[in-house]
């Protein structure tokens, strides 16, 4: 792997104020680090519970959200020291794609101008011509066409079908990351695996990174190739898919995999009553590993020292039980 | 058998909307439905998002304010003295004082929002008991709270605080525990678990299990995931458009789903530690302003016949508890 062609995440911490004046603050990302290279094309899926940082790690990557320490390095680029025409050069190689499809559009603005805005502006094409093929060519990925949605404004799509628009838009810069954030949480089971799908395909057929994020383990499962749980704004463990479901390393990954509910009645004996433990928004003030409170193999240092990000054969965790602390 | 407690026949309603001041449109979206919950049971409401289970929810509990509309139907509760009361022609004030709480709650949807911000959670139970014109010793109250806390594995420090200084699950079991307080024989949940992850999912639906299996209290639960159903339900009932399009045992419907709308829902469904392609369904759900004629499944549906455009399928059924609403079965019978 090259620093030339990989997105480095670096010891990224970024802090939130609270409080009455904001004084107060508290890491919302604590050390995170993280290497993808971008020879083969994968989706990496963040996943972990609302508040545990996975859409502000997103936004750090897309440059938008400025780090407190740390950096994010994209081909040997520092993604926040960009300047001039390197900025539109990195906003055409990342590339987003919203929850809410029905936000993502201005609901008075024309569907086909945001296309032409971002060929223009972003890609720099003039010619009116060039400007169409590109958009007919980005929506035939999705399987849709300019003919579909020239002069239609947002309303008159369903929300799958925005969903669909608003990848293509994403497509229409030829990126090589696209950034998704939960792009099929707001729709209906039935349209959501349709949008999975032609994630699914692009990654393939374009050659291309897909950096999704989640709460939903299954979906996940389904998409993703690697995985990186986080949780309370650290990262807990990353992995291939396959070998982090089979064999989760860190405690947590263990008790959430645990709790998916399975779409079969057949199961419901396997889940075990669980009683509920006070959980509290301490838990991000906690110097230590903030699993620590809820973890049953929890020691000492658990509480007083960050553990240390290691690799256990292709897999990375961030757990005490794992090294050889004493004591 | 288990008798019944809550009949529903011909439920139809929707929305009333006026754009413009002047044109009046109709959301229709709840549509011909009859339903019953029996005693001690859990019955299921499955379907997406605008398919009018809450709709339907909102109309069994009788929180009907506009633009909300019943056009016709009627309600039947067996309450807990023998009587049967026809819940739609009863006065609001009549259902909120000897229905509401006592016989019948509701856990609202999102709600982990709908405490009072001003008030401490020891209020807000105070509240409850004094508008049912219970008089109670505030020490003995406040004992009788922290009973009710600590079995939901609540600090007791929690009834001082405001429901800002909770965690969302904390104020999701408050809530809970409200509309359990007076031991109800039927409860509405609707979406109990949809704002909430997956750990805390798991805590929550424990909690109402453990709850049912000691009240034997009948549960209506109304979601969109598939996998809660499973978890949770004795039948279900999935609603398409308007429409409850399948009734029956939960693990006949999960295993041998019959309509095509339900067997389209199963199909989709990501399983954990599956990596086979999924299909979904083409199309979108239909504008409840203007359903499609005949079957309202009809524009997606991969089996439509001619009959499917024009008149609307009969509910048919098939076999114990099992009823489907679908013109591919009407036939057979």
């Amino acid at each position: 792997m090259s620093i030339n062609n990989s997105l480095i995440i670096e010891n990224l911490t970024k802090l939130y104020g609270y409080g009455l004046l904001g004084l107060k603050k508290f890491k919302v990302l604590d050390s995170i680090s993280l290497n993808i290279d971008l020879e083969k094309p994968k989706i990496v899926v963040l996943a972990g519970e609302t508040g545990s940082g996975k859409t502000t790690l997103l936004r750090v990557i897309m440059g938008v959200v400025k780090p407190d320490s740390g950096r994010v390095m994209y081909k040997g680029y520092d993604v926040h020291r960009l300047k001039g025409s390197m900025v539109r050069w990195y906003r055409r190689e990342v590339q987003p794609i919203f929850q809410d499809p029905y936000e993502t559009f201005n609901p008075l603005r024309r569907i086909d101008s945001y296309f032409r805005d971002t060929v223009r502006n972003i890609c720099g094409i003039r010619n009116g011509d060039e400007i169409e093929r590109r958009i007919d060519e980005a929506l035939r990925f999705v399987g849709l066409s300019l003919d579909r949605i020239s002069g239609k404004y947002p309303h008159e799509f369903s929300g799958g079908e925005l969903q669909r628009i608003s990848i293509a838009r994403a497509l229409l810069t030829n990126p090589k990351i696209l950034l998704a954030d939960e792009p099929v949480s707001m729709l209906d089971a039935t349209l959501r695996v349709n949008i999975l799908n032609i994630l699914k395909y692009l990654k393939e057929k374009l050659n291309m990174v897909i950096i999704y994020v989640t709460h939903d383990l299954s979906t996940a499962y389904y998409i993703g190739d690697y995985i990186a749980v986080m949780y309370r704004g650290t990262l807990v463990e990353y992995g291939p898919t396959s070998k982090v479901y089979q064999e989760p390393k860190h405690p947590y990954t263990y008790a959430l995999l645990e709790s998916i509910l399975e779409p079969d009645p057949a199961l419901r004996e396997k889940y075990p009553l669980i009683k509920p433990s006070a959980l509290e928004i301490k838990e991000f003030l906690i110097y230590g590993c903030r699993y620590a409170s809820r973890c049953p193999y929890a020691k000492d240092v658990c509480f007083r020292k960050l553990p240390p990000f290691i690799e256990i054969d292709g897999e990375y965790v961030r757990c005490w039980r794992y090294t050889n602390y004493k004591e | 058998m288990a008798r019944d407690i809550l009949i529903m026949n011909n439920l139809d309603g929707g929305y009333e909307v006026f754009i413009g001041g002047k044109r009046r449109v109709f959301v229709h979206a709840v549509d011909n439905v009859s339903l019953t919950l029996r005693d001690s049971e859990v019955l299921g409401i499955a379907g997406e998002s605008g398919c009018g289970k809450s709709t339907l929810a909102k109309m069994i509990y009788g929180a009907i304010v506009p633009p909300l509309l019943v056009r016709s139907g009627s309600i039947f509760l067996y309450t807990r003295d023998g009587n049967v009361v026809e819940l739609n022609r009863l006065s609001i004030e009549e259902v909120r004082k000897k229905i509401w709480w006592l016989e019948m709650s509701y856990i609202p949807q999102n709600s982990m929002n709908v405490l009072n911000p001003l008030k401490r959670i020891k209020d807000q139970f105070i509240n409850v008991f004094k508008y049912h014109n219970m008089e109670m010793d505030k020490n003995e109250v406040m004992r009788h709270l922290k009973d009710i806390l600590s079995s939901l594995s609540l600090p007791p420090e929690v009834i001082n605080a405001y429901p800002h200084q909770l965690s969302g699950g904390m104020r999701q079991r408050v809530v809970i525990a409200l509309s359990l307080l007076f031991n109800p024989r039927i409860v509405i949940a609707d979406e109990p678990t949809t704002a909430v992850d997956v750990v805390t999912q798991r805590i929550i639906l424990s909690l109402i299990r453990e709850w049912r299996e000691n009240s034997k209290s009948s549960l209506m639960l109304i979601s969109h995931d598939m996998s809660v159903h499973a978890y949770m339900d004795d039948r279900v009932a999935v609603m398409y458009a308007g429409n409850i399009v399948e009734v029956g045992n939960v693990f006949d419907v999960f295993k041998e789903p019959l309509h095509p709308y339900t067997r389209a829902l199963i199909e989709s469904l990501i399983r954990k530690g599956d990596k086979t392609i999924r299909k979904g369904l083409a199309g979108q759900p239909p504008d409840l302003v203007n359903p499609p004629p005949g079957c309202r499944f009809h524009p997606r549906c991969p089996f439509a016949m001619d009959i499917c455009r024009r008149e609307e399928p009969p509910a048919v059924s098939l076999g114990k508890d099992r009823y489907v609403k679908c013109w591919l079965y009407a036939s057979k019978r």
